[in-house]
């Protein structure tokens, strides 16, 4: 019986599996322990790059223009509020709303889709915490140390430990 | 918890490096290699579908309430796996080629439409195997011939509603292969992948019919309210996806 309780619990964790894989790479600025900035720039795999960029590069020329990138960022990047941009900035155990972003891009590298945005957080680095992944497990975020640059203070990654999905936390020290 | 969450990660940084490793592989095609290339991709993209069906979802989980729910044996298991990684496959080629010749544009806006439909009419077809397995349990609790019967219809049933709903990474591997016009190779890769997820299921139809050999010991022989509660979570699962899709 104990079991088929277990499995019921189960039922929520049993609901998807990640398909498309986003590698993030920040650039921290960070100035007087303060976290002034952050560049973050996301590298879609290349499969789901493959089916993407076929839609987004109407003129089929290898680049996007200003009119292509504008449509990623109305119809794709906006979308992504609803999920955070699958980034939870934390300040001493309270979510915080995402920040506004700036600088909003989008372009192709080695066949990899790439957008770069920036925000400007203006939060303690000592009591913040940024942690990546997605709640419905339908996108991977994958954060590697080497992804990231910051020109003051070192930075921790660890594993995530959620209990319904799987994800990374940047920690600054 | 946390061993379940390091699994998970090994599982998800599995995927993201055969997934890596399978486009870089398909990109680097030409004819001189073109045999032994597509071999490769093959026998990586079976290892692909074993380990993306290890991940979380919900055929799974179907699988193993009924098989914990109803007796059964290691063959049945095997069957059912691989009938619900057929019709993945199936579901998955239909909706790419379908998507991909009739629409072109907007690829990933009607998958995603398309998905949420497919998920609805899976969902709804959880919802009345498990309200066909509740009332079939209360019904021939007496009648274990009858049930025989009722019993293959239902795994079938189960098959199609588990299967319906088109995998999107077998999806994503063949309109990869498809931009490339590696047409061939992307109907070959969607098998292989399907081979490898149907041997991750029916693994879990067998541990799962592991669980119910025990738990029928235990209840001796009102073995009926084991299948009656496996009907309910069916129901539940059924449910929770329905509510899960509305809720997107």
């Amino acid at each position: 019986m104990k079991i088929l309780i277990n499995l019921i619990l189960f039922i929520n964790i049993l609901n998807a599996h990640p398909h498309t894989f986003i590698e993030v790479y920040p650039n921290i600025e960070i100035k007087n322990k303060i976290i002034e900035k952050i560049n973050f720039i996301w590298k879609l795999d290349e499969m789901t790059s493959s089916m993407l960029i076929m839609e987004f590069d109407q003129d089929q020329n290898g680049n996007f223009d200003k009119k292509e990138i504008q449509y990623i960022y109305d119809y794709y990047f906006l979308t992504l509020i609803e999920y955070n941009f699958y980034t939870d900035i934390t300040v001493k155990d309270k979510v915080q709303i995402f920040p506004q972003f700036y600088n909003f891009s989008s372009y192709i590298e080695n066949n990899k889709l790439c957008y770069s945005f920036t925000i400007k957080p203006k939060l303690n680095s000592k009591d913040t915490l940024i942690d990546f992944g997605d709640t419905d497990f339908f996108v991977a975020m994958v954060l590697k140390k080497e992804f990231i640059k910051i020109n003051d203070g070192t930075i921790k990654v660890s594993d995530l430990d959620n209990d319904f999905y799987f994800g990374y936390r940047m920690e600054f020290n | 918890m946390e061993t379940y969450n390091a699994l998970l990660n090994q599982i998800v940084m599995a995927q993201y490096q055969l997934n890596s490793f399978i486009s870089s592989t398909i990109r680097s095609i030409n004819d001189e290699n073109i045999l032994s290339t597509s071999i490769l991709i093959l026998s990586i993209s079976f290892l692909y579908g074993l380990i993306h069906a290890a991940g979380p979802g919900h055929g799974k989980a179907l699988v193993a309430l009924y098989f914990t729910s109803n007796k059964s044996d290691y063959k049945k298991a095997f069957k059912m796996g691989y009938m619900i990684s057929i019709a993945h496959a199936i579901s998955a080629l239909i909706f790419t080629f379908g998507i991909f010749y009739i629409l072109k544009t907007m690829f990933r806006k009607n998958f995603n439409e398309m998905s949420m439909v497919a998920m609805e009419i899976s969902a709804s077809m959880i919802i009345c195997v498990g309200l066909y397995l509740i009332f079939s349990a209360y019904k021939s609790k007496n009648l274990k011939e009858e049930k025989l019967g009722k019993q293959t219809k239902s795994e079938y049933i189960i098959a199609l509603s588990a299967g319906i709903v088109p995998c999107p990474g077998v999806m994503t591997i063949v309109l990869f292969c498809i931009i490339l016009k590696q047409y061939t190779l992307g109907i070959l890769a969607a098998i292989t992948m399907s081979i490898g997820m149907g041997l991750t299921i029916s693994l879990a139809g067998i541990l799962s019919i592991l669980l119910n050999k025990k738990a029928s010991n235990f209840l001796d022989n009102k073995g009926y309210i084991l299948e009656i509660l496996g009907g309910v979570l069916i129901l539940i699962l059924g449910i929770l996806l329905f509510t899960s899709v509305g809720y997107k």
